[in-house]
């Protein structure tokens, strides 16, 4: 949300969008499909995104087991130890009631990437369903879900978001459901232009003509086609997911307090920033650090998975 | 749309007495802003007059909602033309280069560059502007909007940081644009056939490698415009800036039903208008469209 | 100024408008504030854009920081003590039996446009209010009549005593005075018409302007104007006064006050006010209609602690609603933050612990998130879970008319007179009563000391009253905060307020 919205339904994405897409090459005879081992070796070979998994990697762990690895609980509140700069016991810092900033910061890790895996979840399964949908049949399908998708796009992402929010009240759930919504249609126009682009393939032709049922079809073919540019999507979605979460946040309409979410922790620095700037340094650090890692791993998944870049550059929604 | 807007709890009449008052009131405010209508009549009542151009009064100002919106237009578009040049600023050069050079040095470089800048929060970028900027060094005002008729310097002065911001983040995105498009239009078939035939290599670029590749950087341009148009809200709350996202996010919390309306509909407009100056561009960039 | 109502659209969070430009030609920009070239305007920081200037219709605090120096009202608050001191009035009496009230008003006064101030305004300006049932309605609930017997005449007529009727005219300018026939001929939501020190100019997105009015009653002001520049963040507004941008501001944090006390560049002054803050339990919610459920939360929280946490001090701890300077302060304090005798009292009450309480409050107001958590952290030892709700101020009026939470917290500001602080809060019924208490005696004595005429018979009846709902827990006080503004040095003639009107009528640059 900090982000810009995305591109327009109907432009052409950096030139590379349906036209091309119909012509695919060497693939013709063969739905693409991931492989997970050449995909893993092309990473390897990709400094960058190899760094930026195992640091994403790190982030999870910590994360996962942020109870562990955080020194004290989220809300020791101590009004007599608040605004302490950073030392020995406090790595970070402490905020305004004296709790500790490094334990937060772990701890606020596992709401925002709660947040960010929950909306992606949403828009993939969601996106992807209503773009294999409207590109196999077409028509009236293609038409009424995308002009759906239209509407949604059309409209600016924050505010979206915060009318989803204001509907149903703030929280890391909805927040996650606004973002969701916000990120569906992405999902639906990359997996739709991969439709079109197979759907009149031989194979796909062939299969029809042995009369294989739709849904066969759907997931034994198209989909695996589709897939490369849709995980390419998701890892970039997850940065801008984070992100948004801590925008809304930071507006006060996401996670609420006293959870610790790096946006909130950051919205709440802001009032010390001249007395205190490790209250919003830290938290600011680890949402830039974690989106950068989700961003450089989308690119190189992309090098990898899409050569030809039927995926949104440039770290969706922004 | 508008049942959206309605749908959100919270009672706009609630809201405008504050928290003392008597239930008389409360019914005769209701009356006066036309809420105790049922949503349907509200509706018909509302878009009816939204097509002569009357987009009702704002619960909370008592102004009309277009004067409120016209009120906030000059910094909205200033903060996005300007924000726009400092994107294109950036993106142009940084991204052609690379383009040209790929896989060296400068390439990465500028691919740093690009992924920072996207992956950079803006509300934090513009308060660590404002903490170094405004605070350590004392150079800049911290926020605020002047406009230009008023006093040019001060004006500059407060667009600085704000377009910055956004237009770093905006630039980060495009340059990623132009380096890819540049990349492909350098390995089209008509400029290697240009090359082949032996043209000067910057005639080659400025007709056939650039021409091509405006093609995708007008498109990115627009929809960065639309965005910035629509109001960068949380940058806008960071510098104080009187902008429209900021109207709208203010129109939410106070429940200003038509305030939201109207910045909704300009909102779709501007995406509109947007879209057909991007495909207008198109047809006089590009002459395979042109028929 | 401000009525004994939440001004909705309060300093709050980074929700409101816009901030200031500085630098424009009116503004010097030197070190120490203007006075320079001729420029004899005050240039104010606040923190909001006011929502409109009708003075009988907003209800938000920026507008009445406005509006302020742009109305009268019939009697007006001391700047010291508050009580009520003449105005537009210049002296008023009470019949014997307390149920005619005459005003006699102030000759020579003319609104800013020119028109002659009489009873016939006075009359147009609270019909208008009574008839359309305008915000401040409720305060004319005991007024049966008011009529103009001479032009310098008006006689109020009640249905029952009320001796803080002077209060209730004349506590804020929402009882602002209007020229006969004003709103039929201005646009009152963008244009003023009073009689006060000051004319409204201008109003847009980024300030406010106004200019002396030469003819005020009271001899014109000797500032040209002032312009009101709304900067939202209050590190901006503080950058601002520093190097001389503007000159006064009330957008200052607490936990600036200990760094700004040894800075040259700026005048600090605080002042305890008449707003309380305070936490509300619904007894229509199991548990807390217990009465000694409530006793174990009131003996838990360290109001000193919350105090500390939420205004970095800059507030007196209080387990009654009014303050230590007013005459009708009442100490008593009960609880004393034991954990473990709380934990004995939530034993007797019998109730099954650990148990949930949500606790409502508003990023409106941010120094009630603050104060929730901390409440949150004291109450955890006795074993009740406290779920913080942050809401929008507009969700949050919603479900406290619904009964639709355990407890809130929020503040009653701009507190005059003892009904303002107690009655609609705690009576039966009572308009403000959204927790459900009701007390027989309580009732009794809020209505005997409504109507009761003698003041020190009053306190007597507001200070049993007092003791009652502070035994109940009707509310759970918390503390009176200070009001805190900032201006340059040098600048004279401004008061610090309790009740936190800003009246520029008197300042000089210097």
């Amino acid at each position: 949300m900090t982000g810009q919205p995305l591109p327009p339904p109907d432009a052409p994405i950096a030139g590379q969008g349906d036209a091309k897409g119909t012509s695919p090459g060497p693939t013709t005879l063969r739905p693409a499909r991931p492989r997970w081992r050449e995909t893993l070796g092309l990473l390897a070979r990709n400094p960058t995104a190899a760094v930026a998994s195992v640091v994403l990697l790190l982030i999870v762990v910590l994360a996962v087991f942020d109870d562990t690895f955080a020194p004290e609980g989220a809300n020791e509140i101590s009004v007599t130890d608040r605004l302490q700069s950073p030392s020995w016991s406090h790595p970070f810092g402490t905020d305004d009631l004296g709790r500790d900033i490094l334990s937060r910061v772990i701890l606020g890790a596992s709401v925002s990437l709660k947040v960010g895996f929950l909306a992606v979840g949403f828009a993939l399964v969601a996106g992807t369903l209503i773009g294999l949908l409207a590109g196999y049949y077409g028509r009236w399908v293609d038409d009424v879900l995308m002009r759906v998708m239209d509407m949604l796009f059309a409209f600016p992402a924050v505010l979206l978001a915060i009318a989803v929010l204001a509907v149903r009240g703030p929280g890391s759930g909805n927040t996650a459901l606004a973002i969701g919504i916000v990120y569906t249609p992405i999902f639906a126009r990359v997996t739709r232009a991969s439709v079109l682009g197979v759907r009149e393939e031989v194979y796909v032709r062939a299969s029809r003509s042995v009369g294989a049922s739709d849904w066969r079809i759907l997931t034994r073919h198209i989909l695996p086609n589709a897939a490369p540019p849709i995980i390419v999507q998701t890892s970039i979605s997850l940065a801008f997911a984070v992100l948004a979460e801590a925008a809304l946040s930071f507006l006060g309409l996401g996670t609420q307090p006293p959870n610790p979410s790096w946006g909130l922790m950051l919205a709440e620095g802001r009032g010390y920033i001249e007395l205190a700037w490790w209250l919003a340094f830290f938290p600011g650090m680890a949402i830039f650090l974690t989106v950068l890692c989700f961003n450089l791993l989308g690119d190189g998944l992309r090098d990898a998975l899409d050569p030809r870049q039927r995926t949104l550059m440039a770290g969706g929604g922004r | 749309m508008f049942a959206l807007v309605h749908l959100v709890p919270g009672d706009p009449v609630r809201l405008a007495l504050g928290t003392r008052f008597s239930q008389e009131s409360y019914d005769a405010l209701r009356e006066r802003s036309g809420l105790d209508q049922p949503l349907l009549e509200q509706f018909f009542g509302w878009a009816g007059r939204a097509l002569s151009g009357d987009l009702g009064v704002s619960f909370r100002s008592g102004e009309t909602v277009t004067s409120q919106i016209a009120e906030r237009l000059p910094a909205t578009l200033t903060l996005a033309l300007a924000s726009i040049l400092v994107a294109l600023v950036i993106a142009i050069p940084l991204g052609t280069i690379s383009a040209l050079r790929p896989r060296s040095i400068i390439d990465r470089i500028a691919t740093v560059i690009s992924q920072f800048g996207i992956s950079v929060p803006d509300f934090w970028m513009g308060i660590v502007l404002i903490l170094v900027f405004a605070g350590t060094l004392g150079w800049l005002p911290s926020g605020g909007y002047v406009p230009i008729s008023e006093d040019p310097g001060a004006w500059l002065q407060r667009l600085l940081m704000p377009a910055l911001v956004t237009g770093v983040v905006s630039g980060s995105v495009i340059t990623r644009f132009v380096r890819s498009s540049v990349l492909e239009a350098l390995g089209s078939d008509h400029v290697r056939t240009a090359q082949a035939k032996g043209l000067p290599t910057r005639q080659v670029f400025t007709w056939h490698v650039l021409r091509n590749a405006l093609l995708p950087l007008v498109t990115v341009t627009g929809v960065q415009l639309a965005y910035l148009l629509s109001g960068v809200v949380v940058v806008e709350i960071v510098f104080s800036w009187p902008g429209l996202g900021q109207l709208a996010l203010q129109a939410v919390q106070a429940r200003d039903y038509p305030v939201l309306q109207g910045a909704i509909l300009l909102f779709a407009l501007v995406f509109l208008v947007i879209n057909l100056v991007v495909d207008l561009l198109y047809t006089a960039i590009d002459p395979r469209i042109r028929r | 100024m401000r009525s004994p109502r939440l001004l909705a659209l309060a300093a709050a969070g980074g929700l409101l408008l816009t901030a200031c430009g500085g630098g424009g030609e009116s503004v010097d920009t030197g070190g120490g504030g203007g006075g320079g070239g001729g420029d004899n305007v005050l240039v104010a920081a606040v923190s909001a854009q006011p929502d409109q200037f009708d003075p009988h219709v907003t209800s938000a605090y920026p507008s009445f920081q406005v509006l302020e120096n742009v109305y009268d009202t019939l009697a007006v608050p001391d700047a010291e003590d508050l009580t009520m001191q003449p105005s537009l009035a210049e002296s008023w009496e009470t019949s014997e039996d307390g149920l005619t009230w005459t005003f006699t008003l102030r000759e020579g006064v003319t609104f800013h446009d020119g028109s002659e101030f009489d009873a016939a305004d006075v009359v147009y300006s609270y019909n208008r209010i009574i008839d359309e049932e305008l915000n401040n309605a409720y305060r004319f609930a005991t007024v049966t009549n008011v009529e103009a017997v001479d032009p310098q005449t008006v006689e109020i007529t009640v249905s029952q005593p009320t001796p803080n009727l002077p209060a209730l005219i004349g506590g804020f300018k929402g009882m602002a005075i209007l020229p006969e026939g004003a709103a039929e001929e201005y646009d009152l939501t963008t244009e003023a018409v009073g009689t006060g020190p000051f004319t409204l100019e201008s109003s847009d997105a980024s300030r406010t302007e106004l200019a002396a009015y030469e003819d005020y009653w009271g001899g014109a002001p000797s500032i040209d104007g002032v312009e009101f520049r709304y900067i939202t963040e209050p590190a901006a507004a503080l950058t601002a006064l520093q190097n001389g941008e503007v000159q006064w501001t009330d957008n200052v944090p607490p936990q600036q006050i200990e760094s700004l006390e040894g800075d040259d560049a700026v005048e600090l002054a605080t002042t305890p006010s008449v707003d309380y803050w305070y936490m509300s339990m619904n007894y229509a919610r199991e548990p807390f209609g217990n009465p000694q459920v409530r006793q174990a939360i009131a003996t838990a929280i360290d109001r000193a602690a919350v105090t500390e946490a939420a205004r970095f001090g800059a507030a007196q701890p209080n387990q009654t609603a009014i303050p230590e300077d007013s005459f009708y302060y009442y100490d008593y304090a009960p609880y004393d933050a034991n954990a473990q005798e709380a934990q004995s009292l939530i034993q007797q009450a019998g109730v099954q612990t650990p148990l949930t309480m949500g606790l409502m409050v508003t990023d409106e107001f941010p120094e009630t998130v603050t104060a929730a958590q901390v409440i949150a952290s004291q109450l955890e030892p006795i074993g009740i879970t406290v779920d913080v709700q942050t809401v929008d101020f507009a969700t949050w009026l919603d479900r406290q008319a619904q009964g639709d939470f355990d407890a809130f917290l929020l503040g009653w500001l701009g507190n005059i007179d003892p009904f303002d602080f107690y009655h609609a809060q705690h009576i039966t019924d009572g308009s403000s009563n959204y927790q459900g208490y009701s007390n027989p005696e309580v009732d009794r004595l809020l209505d005997s000391a409504a109507t009761e005429t003698d003041e020190d018979a009053r306190k007597d009846l507001y200070d049993q009253a007092a003791k009652l709902i502070v035994d109940d827990v009707s509310y759970l006080y918390l503390y009176n905060p200070d009001v805190v503004q900032a201006w340059a040095p040098g600048l004279s003639g401004y008061e610090i307020r309790a009740d936190k009107a800003i009246n520029f009528e008197g300042v000089e640059l210097p």
